[in-house]
């Protein structure tokens, strides 16, 4: 078996709430959560609001402190990294987010947008930094020409585009998408997930994708882990979660989901 | 039988700096008492326009084309004190986010007896009681103490409870639901839907369900409106839109949903 490219171990996060009189309490929104992550493959993090999954999605991309617990990076202790190994660390796992516009500056060009990791990672690109802002583009089916528009001038699908190839700039081995299809139309995020499967088996990095919509997990993901309550209430292979689901909580989740009658499909498939 | 809601040709146009655009075009469809319609699209369809274009709720500056009759009477072109009588008596609306929907400084409690009043009249003890019953109808526990709660002491679940709670408190005949389970954890979702199906047995109220889920759609719309940029692409029974589509659009809409028991039929 080879090394894991991550390993997370007992990962929690307390937060202090003030009650009432200003009585603290201690909350727990991710209690001691464990996994490990192959090179290539994809975990899927799925849950309800609440459940912790983005809270561990930003302790997984350091973007917030684990109250305890150890996260491991290609056998390295990252947890309590800083300085060079923080950079380090930043170029080799990126985020996208659900919302584009939101995470996209509206006043930069999408040029200046993708080329913004390789400046504060302090990398000069070989062949120039158009030729790469071009490159990019490509890669995530946008046209080059377009590379000095700015972001209002791109539907929500061409804009949650731009966010995939700026994670790509810098050549990442992880990619965390936080919800990164849950606000695209249905034709549109069917899209993205095609273009987000593509691009791994091009480039063969690792997503941890965190979504609350089990169907499309199904769609992306090689393991499961499910959440709920801050803790993982299970983990396995895709098809063991949605075909053989161990725990209740799981089951719950998977019989809530809204079907078109099978009878229907069938129907449909057999006359198209 | 006659139908409790006609729309036919339904146009709604907007002002632009580039010209006049058609949000709607040439909408037409029914809904029978204790029916319910689905009306599905992506972003920019007019699927809320629609909607809104029958509560009188359209933006100002939209002008609107066609008919809308609900029991026979027009609603086009009446004059806003009137739309006012019509919604909450004879047409009422939950939407995707009851937090927005809801006063911050009122009791829940108070919120629904004030709806109740300035339709139906009577005295306070009276709505008091009218509440207790709603809340109850939508399965908030405990009705009596909750009614003296405000908005932000309940989930998101139980919020969009209580705006059903309000929207039925006048017995309407017709509720429009605007993506009413988009915001909610799926778990949740599974339950309004089965809250807002289970009412409207009991109560015969017709419902327009907007929404862009194709799934949540097939689960509670008897017939089925397909949009896309304003116009209507298909309308149909929800069988024959499911099993039968006949227009490519909505053929693609169905492929690019993601399959959840794919593997487990095959």
């Amino acid at each position: 078996m080879s090394e894991p490219l991550l390993r997370a171990r007992d990962l929690t996060k307390r937060f202090t709430v003030r009650g009432p009189f200003g009585r603290k309490a201690e909350f727990t929104a991710v209690d001691t959560v464990s996994f490990d992550l192959r090179l290539g493959e994809t975990l899927a993090v799925v849950g309800e609001s609440g459940s912790g999954k983005s809270t561990t999605a930003r302790m997984v991309a350091k973007l917030m402190e684990p109250t305890g617990g150890t996260l491991e990076f290609e056998g390295r202790d990252v947890t309590r990294a800083k300085g060079a190994e923080l950079a380090g660390f930043r170029n080799d796992v990126q985020v996208v987010f659900q919302d584009p516009f939101s995470s996209l500056n509206p006043r930069h060009t999408v040029e200046r947008i993708l080329l913004a990791p390789l400046i504060y990672q302090g990398i000069q690109p070989k062949g120039g930094k158009r030729a790469l802002a071009r490159e990019l583009m490509e890669r995530v089916g946008l046209d080059p020409d377009h590379s000095q528009r700015y972001p209002a001038q791109f539907s929500g699908g061409q804009a949650q585009r731009i966010g995939i190839a700026r994670a790509l700039a810098v050549d990442p081995k992880l990619v965390i998408c936080d919800e990164a299809v849950s606000a695209l139309d249905v034709s549109v995020r069917a899209q993205v997930i095609e273009l987000l499967r593509r691009l791994q088996r091009e480039s063969g990095f690792s997503y941890i994708f965190i979504a609350h919509d089990l169907a499309v997990v199904r769609q992306i993901a090689h393991r499961v882990a499910v959440m709920s309550e801050g803790r993982v209430v299970e983990q396995g292979p895709c098809e063991q979660i949605f075909t053989d689901p161990a725990d209740p909580y799981t089951r719950t989740l998977l019989a809530a989901i809204p079907r078109i009658d099978p009878e229907w499909d069938r129907r449909r498939r057999a006359a198209g | 039988m006659s139908e409790l809601l006609v729309v036919e040709g339904l146009t709604v146009t907007f002002p632009t700096t580039r010209g006049l655009v058609d949000v709607v075009k040439e909408v037409s469809f029914t809904v029978g008492r204790d029916e319910t319609v689905g009306i599905v699209g992506e972003s920019g369809s007019g699927k809320s326009m629609t909607s809104l274009a029958i509560l009188g709720l359209l933006p100002r500056g939209a002008v609107t084309r066609g008919s809308i009759r609900l029991d026979g009477v027009e609603l086009l072109g009446r004059t806003d004190r009137e739309m006012r009588r019509v919604r909450g008596e004879q047409v009422s609306m939950i939407f995707q986010d009851p937090l927005s929907s809801l006063n911050p400084y009122y009791t829940v409690g108070l919120q629904i007896e004030e709806m109740y009043r300035a339709h139906r009249g009577g005295s306070r003890k009276a709505a008091r009681k009218i509440v207790t019953e709603a809340l109850t109808q939508v399965g908030i526990p405990e009705p009596e103490r909750r009614a003296s709660y405000y908005p932000h002491q309940f989930s998101g679940g139980q919020r969009q409870r209580i705006m059903i709670a309000m929207a039925l408190v006048c017995s309407p005949a017709l509720l429009i639901a605007d993506e009413p389970t988009t915001a909610l954890d799926v778990t949740v979702q599974a339950q309004i839907l089965r809250l807002l199906a289970g009412l409207q047995r009991e109560t015969g109220t017709g419902m327009v369900f907007v929404t862009h889920d194709l799934a949540v759609i097939s689960t509670i719309a008897a017939r089925v409106l397909v949009m896309r940029r304003g116009e209507q692409v298909e309308y149909g029974t929800a069988e024959q839109i499911f099993a039968e589509p006949r227009h490519e659009y909505t053929r693609m809409l169905l492929e690019s949903i993601p399959r959840i028991d794919d593997e487990v039929a095959s």
